[in-house]
């Protein structure tokens, strides 16, 4: 099941002081699908990796019950690790690694008696994402987009992260690629319950979300409902 | 006495060598302490093959050159020491010990003062000398410089094993395991040695090979060995002998006849007699009495300092390199400087992520460390064959425990500050790297 964020003034600087991202509150239900959108440097990948407690912000982002700016980056760390998974734009595979070792990775610095597990989800999701008969058979080097970015969501899955953070998961892929992958990523996030925070100018997959914010200049402008 | 005084020296290089690795065997189990991240050092190596190579490469041409220089110099002590091994004592007219030495024991002769047949008598008869071997030098054939001396002492040389057998006339000859004649074959000395020699000297000095001495490992492999009285007899001298003797060959020796002779390899059964007779037979006007071996020790004393000096140079140079491989993986790892970040985005510990890049470069240091100790001891034998070829001193150079130590005492200490580039990347932005 998935984690209900709860965002209070936060304000993402600059090391100069100019600021980044200005997001006042923002209320979103556990499992909810929203898409974020805007121009190019508008934000929101900045929104996106302060979701991921990557960056250093003021104000408050509460995933369910815990504010990630408050933790110490040990336990934000953790937290992250417990929690969250993400999808990058260019995949970020180990390309000489097959789609099972990628897929499987966090089993290699989770606890021990979790790393069975993680090992035993990914396969899974690889085989639900149709990648199942050529996970172990060759490096992800040889994958079209479409399959790569297929891997790098049975990677973000595979942890049981109530949380999937999407970083423009389409632009890599061609229309097709793309519209499989949009079905693919909804399925997957809707079957677990997982919260899905999607950042992407790909209208087809906007139109897929619960919600939509838009965010220009750094400030969430405009905030409205569609049709799940 | 300590506990360390009573192991053997062998247990003694072992533990040491452990002792010198521990701080990077820590520092391993430490970062490495419940994880496995093997997996994607291989692909970070694989994907970055070419890069990771030269690396390797670059550590294993620094790591070879000290161990290669290590390994040489040892080779050249203990060569020119066993080439020394054979002359215990050695008498000459009052001069330079070490161009004596250089005459005597490697074969290069120079321009010396004689010892007459009186001094050589004195020596000969003494109670406590077995051998002493006039020897005479100036003649060569090709390559190989032609001595004259006794059938002694060229049996004491070989230890006894010849094949062949020993001359038995002032035409017979014998040849050092490394002449180019066979038993059987004749030949013609030269006059002097080289491009100045004189072909046509001793013409009608025919010369029969007899007899090939055994290795002994020193210049004398080179020598050709005739018996004294000839190569007197070829240079128009006395040849030692009264004219009622004329044919013996070898001692006594007549001192009315004998010719003089610039150093007389003398030995003796009792070690404590070679130190008086070095005393006795040390006179200021007369005679010079010396032990290469000591005249080699000095000699290894200056090389000695010259090697201390080079061992603190040697050691600034290790530490340059060392800084330098911690910059190269520092540079290296600049290369998937994403993938960390992804590891980290993704909710790697810190420790998961400073064991990969540790590992990363252990695996290129080791083996860089490894690759340099096989280039160093092909190199350090090839450069032995040189020196040996060169001069007929059997040089070896086999991997000895100073080297090991060198190389466990560099890569343990690279290993531990290999910490401090890992350490760095370690505190590199996230989202910066993740973006680029």
């Amino acid at each position: 099941m998935g984690l209900p964020l709860s965002i209070t003034g936060l304000t993402v600087r600059a090391s100069d002081g100019r600021v980044l991202l200005s997001l006042p509150e923002l209320e979103l239900p556990a499992g909810a699908l929203v898409g974020i959108q805007g121009p190019s440097g508008a934000g929101k990948s900045t929104l996106l990796y302060a979701l991921a407690g990557l960056l250093d912000a003021q104000g408050m982002i509460r995933w369910g019950d815990e504010d990630i700016l408050r933790l110490l980056p040990g336990k934000r760390t953790r937290f992250r690790a417990e929690n969250i998974g993400m999808i990058f734009q260019d995949f970020l595979l180990f390309e000489e690694l097959d789609a099972e070792a990628n897929a499987g990775l966090a089993a290699m610095f989770r606890p021990r008696r979790e790393r069975g597990a993680v090992r035993a989800r990914a396969a899974g999701w690889l085989d639900f994402l149709g990648l199942g008969r050529q996970a172990k058979d060759r490096s992800v080097a040889s994958f079209s987009g479409g399959e790569r970015q297929r891997t790098s969501i049975a990677r973000a899955m595979a942890t049981n992260a109530p949380v999937l953070l999407a970083d423009e998961p389409t632009a890599s892929l061609d229309r097709a690629a793309a519209d499989a992958l949009i079905e693919d990523l909804i399925a997957a996030a809707r079957g677990a319950g997982t919260t899905l925070v999607a950042v992407s100018h790909d209208p087809a997959l906007i139109a897929r979300m619960d919600r939509v914010l838009n965010i220009v200049d750094g400030r969430a402008t405009d905030n409205r409902a569609s049709a799940a | 006495m300590t506990v360390w005084d009573t192991l053997p020296a062998l247990a003694q290089d072992i533990a040491l060598t452990a002792l010198l690795l521990v701080p990077a065997l820590l520092v391993g189990a430490l970062v490495l302490r419940g994880y496995a991240p093997w997996t994607l050092v291989w692909a970070i190596l694989r994907r970055f093959r070419g890069a990771s190579a030269l690396f390797v490469l670059l550590i294993a041409i620094s790591v070879c050159m000290g161990i290669g220089l290590l390994a040489q110099e040892r080779g050249l002590r203990r060569g020119t020491a066993q080439a020394a091994d054979k002359f215990d004592l050695v008498i000459s007219a009052p001069g330079s010990e070490l161009s004596v030495m250089m005459a005597a024991v490697f074969l290069q002769p120079s321009d010396m003062p004689l010892l007459d047949g009186a001094t050589y008598a004195e020596i000969s008869t003494h109670d406590n000398v077995s051998i002493a071997a006039p020897l005479a030098f100036g003649d060569s054939f090709g390559p190989s410089p032609v001595i004259g001396t006794t059938a002694d002492f060229a049996r004491y040389l070989a230890d006894g094993q010849i094949e062949g057998r020993m001359w038995q006339d002032t035409h017979e000859a014998l040849v050092g395991a490394l002449v180019d004649l066979h038993i059987g074959d004749g030949f013609e000395p030269a006059h002097g040695h080289g491009d100045a020699a004189e072909h046509d000297a001793h013409e009608g000095a025919d010369l029969t090979v007899v007899g090939r001495l055994a290795p002994t490992g020193t210049p004398w492999d080179r020598a050709i060995l005739l018996p004294i009285e000839a190569v007197w007899g070829v240079h128009g001298l006395a040849n030692g002998h009264a004219p009622e003797r004329a044919d013996q060959l070898g001692p006594p020796f007549d001192p009315a006849y004998f010719p003089g002779t610039p150093a007389v390899v003398v030995r003796s059964e009792a070690l404590w007699a070679n130190y008086a007779l070095r005393s006795e037979f040390t006179r200021d006007r007369d005679t010079m009495a010396f032990f290469p071996g000591a005249v080699l020790s000095q000699l290894y004393r200056v090389l000695g300092d010259i090697r201390q000096i080079m061992s603190l140079m040697a050691l600034v140079t290790q530490t340059l390199v060392a800084a330098a491989v911690l910059l190269g993986l520092f540079i290296l790892s600049r290369l998937f400087h994403r993938h960390i970040a992804l590891l980290r985005a993704l909710g790697a510990p810190a420790r998961f992520v400073l064991a990969v890049v540790w590992s990363f470069g252990a695996v290129l240091l080791s083996a860089g460390a490894i690759l340099g100790l096989c280039i160093g001891i092909g190199a350090a034998t090839l450069l032995a064959r040189v020196v040996t070829a060169q001069t007929d001193i059997l040089v070896t150079a086999p991997l000895g425990w100073t080297e090991i130590h060198f190389l466990a005492g560099f890569v343990s200490v690279t290993l531990v500050l290999s910490l401090l580039p890992a350490a760095i990347i370690l505190r590199q932005p996230i989202v910066p790297a993740l973006r680029a």
